[in-house]
């Protein structure tokens, strides 16, 4: 590997991981550090920020459970109801299906920020509010045309004369979709329902305006939470703690399904 | 038919029994079911400095209501938030909350609070201070008890200086004098981020300089008059000579303390806590600061904003009464003289501010007394929160350099006529 | 067999059709703590008052710059990554993975981290400069230069995603192309130029698109990481609509500026499909 490709790997590095390892510094940091960082301290690390945080009430690990909750209740919700929808767009007429990627290309540009209003009042008049499984219903929505897209292209890719056998068999729609197709596209599903979870697990604008008890927030909102929180002249000992520990789990997420992810957003857009 | 009757006394023996070991259980669970759970939603410090307390009247009505609070943000803005959410979402799972005084005519015309007239005599109204009486009521109705009366103060290094300014001349003499002498490397900080902090240093001098914000019944703006620009120019003056650092165009109420308290200033504006920050050992100003009214124009009586903190009850609490028993418990006078004398919160009571044994423990007091007869509430409009914004957006910009004094200000009045203009057009 | 479709059909209708809908309708009505939160037709009160925004019209011309800076730094970028990551080198799927944590994190998470990264007078940017000798920076205080801070927040966040799309363009181009200009003496910047661009070209339009559209609706970071201001110039028009809903409790406002918004960004959106389509043929020509 020549010298300057390895610098470009560095920089890579520094830039993607550099903010994050800054405030893994801070998160360890005792606040006379941070105000005066180049004085000469005998002891300048502390676990008191991540102390702090931890001993919150709710504690911290409550909000990454909501988030776990909404996470996989998203997931689940969302492929129940586009795997179905997905085989469907791939075996039917060609103008139907041709409007319909249209449709879910436009859905999937679309800023969805602006729906927080009439998603509120949709809360409001169905109860919905501070229900962390009702949050599934809008991500699940949400989620609707990613992975139709991605599931669809992936049926699509497979043979024909597989499902032409299994029919023969005597198999009837259900039958096929359980025993044979699904299995067949499950590195597609993996892909999906991956992104959907890392989609619900970041959502901010639906879940700060349908949760408002503390005992129910997911991580996001959480944390713009104890953004506004502070009572301390110098916060961000803790800010930085929270990060840390807000990142964790995505970070393992990331590394584990890294493959996954990357195959999902590629094809996606190789399709596309 | 021996047997049938053996049968019987078996069965009544058998129920006498069971009706002896069931009913105090019964009874037991009945009372449990009837504990009355009331909650009060205040920012994190108002909350933890009230355990005791809660914990005392837990204790006193044992058995009847069980009161606790919820910790929420300490931003004004965000606290706000997130109980609107709440109230949006129609099940708010408090049942009180602790509110700032700006909230009021909103929280009011929204319906959200109960009036709180058959709770609170007339006598309890009169025993409060001047000050603490004001923002409480909406179109005639009583809404909020106020738990702590804040208001708006200028600290001062007495090791710097025998007298504090009256006027906003002297202010700016003396700080560019004690600059120049190198004693301290800036005058005055105060809080100029684009935030709620801002309308209140703002609400200080435009009152100072014998002007006024706008008057919400009339439909009156003074922002562009003379009395507006001269007080936008003299805060931008203080950050363009040098007497307020650039800085504090982003500073809040805590980086302000931080700045006074190592320190840095010879005078800062803040609320009556920060006072028990500045004795704390790790200050450097520990046993040198005093505190008076804000600086005002000569013949211009000065101007304190009014920040205090109150409880209101909400409509949609199931437990009324309880929680009124509660908001009285709070804010009596044995409870403001323990969180006076352990957190230092303002008392509302106007007695307890000549009660000697409170000004053994801060000789502020008295200064703190005469502040409240100088409180202004901010406007009392429902409206509120958007007039604040756009003051604050207009005046952050001319702090910062971006626009003119007399264009931020005409460009305020501007936005704060449309938006009476189109609330004229709703009600009319 | 179209039964299918209908449940996700149903969903998507209810989330992004219903929603427009009662937008249009809630628009010409005013609905606000004013009117004790109850719907009262106004006859396009709202629309006249929205024409005559200063404040939303600047926040419009804010988004407008924001997304078009972001994105645009993001795709050149992204497609700096994309040409690393092509190659293969060992360890390159570790370093993939790496990259890809900054897109993978909740925004409001490393929000806070820039707040911190920019503030003044403590944070390290500021340090740095005061060691070298130079002005405080006051990034976040200073109306002309905040939202440059945002940009960068938003495009450490976004690229990685770019890249990927960048990356999976990269992929299609057979090898063979390149060898064959190669074998007629071309540099590797020739290389680019004809080969890589041009076949990358829809690659880039999608993420253009596509990001474009996101960035038009960025809330998250600046309600965290400057809450609109200062002096309200990092302001976005989704933000606003927030505040006129949550802060103000003027709900028929806020359905306009969001109808507003909308309305601005198809037309955003359609000029990009024009521009994209006529330098396609030029490309196509030449």
């Amino acid at each position: 590997m020549t010298l300057q490709r390895r610098l470009w790997i560095v920089l890579l590095l520094t830039w993607s991981l550099g903010p994050l390892l800054w405030q893994l510094y801070t998160s360890f940091s005792i606040n006379e550090a941070l105000v005066t960082p180049f004085a000469d301290l005998p002891q300048r690390w502390t676990f008191a920020h991540y102390q702090a945080v931890l001993t919150g009430d709710p504690p911290f690990w409550r909000y990454l459970f909501n988030s776990l909750i909404v996470g996989a209740g998203s997931t689940v919700l969302t492929l129940i109801i586009a795997i179905p929808a997905a085989y469907a767009l791939t075996r039917s007429q060609a103008r139907i299906s041709q409007v319909a990627r249209v449709v879910l290309i436009g859905a999937a540009l679309f800023p969805y920020v602006l729906l927080f209003l009439a998603l509120l009042e949709v809360a409001r008049s169905l109860n919905l509010g501070n229900h962390l499984l009702a949050l599934t219903i809008p991500y699940a929505a949400l989620s609707q045309p990613l992975a139709i897209l991605l599931l669809s292209s992936a049926f699509r890719d497979l043979p024909i004369d597989l499902e032409e056998a299994a029919t023969l068999e005597g198999l009837d729609l259900w039958q096929k979709l359980r025993w044979v197709l699904i299995p067949l596209i499950a590195p597609a599903t993996t892909s999906t329902a991956i992104l959907v979870f890392l989609f619900a697990w970041n959502e901010y604008p639906i879940a700060l305006t349908w949760i408002s008890d503390s005992n129910l927030l997911t991580l996001p909102v959480a944390m713009a939470r104890i953004a506004g929180s502070s009572i301390y002249s110098v916060p961000y000992g803790a800010y930085a703690a929270a990060t840390v520990l807000g990142s964790i789990p995505l970070i393992l997420l990331v590394l584990m399904f890294q493959k996954s992810i990357v195959s999902g957003l590629t094809s996606g857009a190789v399709k596309g | 038919m021996i047997k049938r009757r053996h049968q019987a006394v078996g069965l009544s023996v058998l129920a006498f029994v069971l009706s002896v070991l069931l009913l105090p259980s019964g009874l037991y669970w009945a009372q449990a079911r009837s504990v009355e759970r009331v909650s009060i939603l205040m920012p994190a410090p108002f909350a933890d400095a009230s355990k005791e307390l809660v914990h005392a009247f837990n204790q006193q009505h044992r058995g009847e209501i069980h009161l606790e609070t919820i910790r929420g943000p300490l931003e004004t803005e965000a606290i706000s938030d997130l109980a609107i959410s709440s109230l949006l979402l129609g099940d708010a799972p408090f049942d009180a909350l602790l509110m700032d005084v700006t909230w009021l005519p909103k929280y009011a015309a929204a319906g959200w609070l109960v009036p709180l007239d058959r709770w609170f005599t007339a006598a309890d109204i009169d025993a409060l201070a001047s000050g603490a009486r004001e923002g409480n009521r909406y179109n005639n109705s009583l809404y909020r008890w106020p738990f702590t009366a804040d208001m708006g103060l200028l600290y001062w290094r007495t090791d710097l200086m025998e007298q504090p300014p009256k006027t906003p001349e002297d202010l700016v003499q003396i700080s560019r004098a004690l600059q120049e002498q190198k004693r301290v490397p800036w005058g005055y900080v105060w809080q100029g981020r684009q935030y709620e902090g801002l309308s209140c240093v703002f609400l200080e001098m435009i009152d100072g300089f014998g002007g006024f914000w706008m008057r919400p019944d009339k439909g009156e703006i003074g922002l562009d008059r003379p009395a507006g620009v001269k007080a936008t120019t003299w805060l931008r003056n203080l950050i363009t000579s040098g007497v307020s650092p650039q800085a504090v165009t982003n500073y809040a109420e805590s980086e302000a303390l931080q700045s006074f308290k190592m320190g840095d200033a010879a005078f800062m504006r803040n609320w009556p806590y920060a006072w028990a920050e500045l004795q704390k050992p790790d200050s450097a100003v520990q046993g040198k600061v005093a505190v008076t009214t804000m600086v005002a124009e000569e013949g211009v009586s000065p101007t304190a904003t009014l920040g205090s903190w109150g409880l209101a009850l909400l409509q949609t609490s199931s437990h009324q009464e309880a929680t009124a028993e509660a908001i009285r418990y709070l804010t009596s006078v044995d409870s403001q003289k323990k969180l006076y004398l352990g957190y230092g919160y303002t008392p509302t009571v106007q007695a307890l501010f000549l009660d000697p044994e409170l000004m053994d423990v801060n000789p502020i007091l008295p200064d703190l007394l005469e502040a409240l007869e100088h409180t202004k509430p901010r406007p009392q409009t429902p409206l509120y929160a958007q007039f604040s914004d756009v003051l604050q957006r207009d005046l952050n910009g001319v702090l910062t350099g971006n626009q003119s004094p007399s264009d931020g200000m005409a460009e305020a009045t501007s936005t704060s006529k449309t938006i009476l203009r189109s609330a004229g057009e709703v009600m009319p | 067999m179209t039964a299918l479709l209908i449940p996700a059909a149903l969903l998507l209708g209810l989330v992004f059709v219903v929603p427009m809908l009662r937008y249009v309708w809630l628009s010409g009505h005013a609905d606000s703590v004013l009117t004790g939160l109850v719907a009262i037709p106004n006859q396009g009160a709202n629309w006249v008052r929205l024409l005559n925004d200063a404040r939303f019209w600047q926040d419009a011309a804010q988004t407008l710059r924001f997304a078009v800076v972001s994105v645009g730094l993001e795709i050149l970028l992204a497609l700096a990554i994309a040409l690393l990551l092509d190659q293969r080198w060992r360890g390159r799927g570790a370093v993939r993975a790496l990259t890809l944590i900054p897109w993978a994190l909740p925004t409001t998470v490393m929000a806070l981290g820039w707040r911190w990264i920019f503030n003044t007078p403590y944070g390290p940017l500021e340090q740095v400069s005061g060691l070298l000798g130079g002005p405080a920076l006051n990034i976040l205080s200073n109306p002309s230069i905040s939202w440059l801070a945002t940009v960068f927040g938003d495009v450490w966040k976004t690229t990685p995603f770019a890249a990927l799309i960048l990356l999976a363009g990269l992929q299609t181009i057979p090898s063979d192309l390149y060898e064959a200009l190669k074998l007629e003496g071309a540099s590797a910047a020739t290389c680019f130029k004809r080969i890589t661009l041009p076949l990358l070209q829809p690659y880039i339009a999608l993420a253009l698109l596509f990001r474009l559209a996101q960035a038009f609706g960025v809330f998250d970071l600046i309600q965290v990481m400057t809450g609109g201001g200062p002096a309200g110039s990092t302001e976005s028009l989704a933000l606003y609509a927030y505040l006129n809903a949550m802060r103000f409790l003027d709900f028929g406002y806020s359905a306009t500026v969001m109808m507003g918004s909308f309305l601005l960004l198809i037309s955003l959106c359609i000029i990009c499909w024009i521009c994209l389509q006529s330098l396609q043929r030029r490309l196509g020509r030449a």
